[in-house]
């Protein structure tokens, strides 16, 4: 599959205040832990060879799942194959606790989930659509589960 | 550099809602002629292959860092995606008509990863300005969503997993006294999403003080080129104010061009009543 790696490689290049030392492991049988540059940027997370410029590889956070394996240990599952996992070595529990907070966040499914959660409750407590002001209410990628547009009710009596 | 080739063919087969789809000619890497292909816009990925059925994935444009324009062309309704950092590419398209063209310019204008960053931590902002004047209406507790559609709930395995999103973004602060609710950072959509595309649009990242990005929301982006650097209570309505005054200079542009009459410059481009 083609992509566009050299704009990705700028993205990895991005400052991030996720990026730390971890062991990782990839998902494949025989593979060993070893000591990687992780990077959390957008919804990618990028490992490089410490003191190198260029990342090894990249990883898109969407569609997985991301699980405390241990105290110090977490895990990133893709696919509906629970066994494909890419397990990742920290420091200390609250190193683990962040990371995992902020992969979960980073997926852009997650947000996309709160921004719908925030318009709604916004047209609920105010009767206003937050996002009209934008010009962005009808983009479909705004759109509730029920796809229906949120109308401005009267509140008049309110 | 490696990418996971599973995953990403993964996420454009499953269904995870799809922001947009259908035929665009796309340029050759190297040839000059243009393709015709099927795109496929998922979040911040464009996915392009043969036609809608097809189950190969021939390539993905991931959509961060660059700027959507319109661009000359032989073709007609072209528009491109561009990356200004040096060595980095343009792709260019060619839409049907010019509905679409201005479909897809708008489409993947809100793209970005950054984009919806910005506007959630703008719409967290608004509900709870909400929460504080309507007290009495309470708020819904909002769980962690279920990312795994087949399979089972998500990992209850750590207790910090199940986060009211109150908490998970309280280290955004913006100033007591700014009003971000009235913040026009984002394009109306009353105006033709094909004019709205500028050459010296600011990007929609600027660089921030460090001691102005909280600890736990996502990574906002901040490209170490950009030159942009705003102060975060004004981020928005300069970015406003940056883009009208561009887009005011793109519709002359344009209508010239059409051989139209000309667009009253001195409208604003979005009233408020």
């Amino acid at each position: 599959m083609r992509f566009n790696e050299k704009e990705l490689i700028c993205l990895s290049r991005q400052p991030s205040e996720m990026a730390a030392e971890l062991g990782m492991r990839g998902p494949k049988k025989g593979d060993v832990v070893k000591k990687r540059l992780v990077k959390l940027v957008v919804n990618f997370l990028f490992y490089f060879r410490t003191d190198e410029e260029e990342p090894i590889g990249a990883l898109l956070l969407e569609q997985c799942r991301v699980e405390r394996e241990d105290t110090q240990i977490f895990s990133i599952a893709f696919l509906d194959e629970a066994e494909r996992k890419y397990l990742f070595e920290c420091d200390s529990e609250e190193q683990c606790k962040d990371w995992i907070d902020s992969i979960i966040k980073a997926s852009y499914e997650f947000m996309r989930r709160n921004l719908i959660f925030y318009r709604t409750e916004i047209h609920r407590l105010t009767g206003k659509d937050p996002l009209e002001q934008y010009g962005i209410s009808d983009e479909t990628r705004f759109q509730g589960n029920s796809g229906s547009q949120l109308v401005a009710r009267d509140t008049s009596s309110l | 550099m490696k990418l996971d080739e599973k995953v990403v063919s993964f996420f454009e087969s499953c269904n995870s809602p799809v922001d947009k789809e259908g035929y665009l000619s796309k340029k050759g890497e190297l040839k000059t002629s243009y393709q015709k292909r099927w795109f496929l816009l998922k979040g911040n990925l464009l996915f392009y292959k043969e036609r809608p059925g097809e189950k190969d994935v021939i390539g993905v444009i991931v959509l961060e860092g660059c700027t959507v324009q319109l661009c000359e062309s032989e073709e007609q309704f072209a528009f491109s995606l561009v990356w200004s950092e040096p060595g980095l590419r343009t792709y260019k398209f060619a839409a049907e008509d010019q509905a679409s063209q201005e479909s897809w310019i708008k489409a993947l204008l809100s793209a970005s990863h950054s984009y919806l960053a910005l506007l959630v931590v703008d719409m967290e902002k608004q509900y709870r300005d909400a929460l504080v004047s309507h007290p009495s209406e309470g708020h819904r507790p909002f769980t962690m969503p279920n990312f795994h559609s087949a399979g089972p709930n998500y990992p209850t395995t750590s207790p910090s997993t199940n986060i009211s999103i109150r908490s998970s973004f309280a280290g955004q602060c913006v100033g007591p006294g700014a009003s971000l609710s009235s913040n026009q950072m984002l394009q109306p959509s009353n105006i033709s999403a094909a004019r709205a595309v500028s050459k010296k649009s600011p990007k929609l990242w600027p660089k921030k003080n460090s001691s102005m990005v909280p600890v736990r929301t996502p990574a906002l982006p901040m490209f170490e080129c950009s030159g942009l650097y705003l102060d975060p209570e004004e981020d928005f309505i300069k970015l406003h104010e940056d883009f009208g005054r561009e887009v005011k200079k793109l519709i002359a542009d344009w209508s010239r061009k059409r051989g139209g009459g000309e667009v009253g410059l001195e409208e604003t481009l979005i009233d408020f009543g």
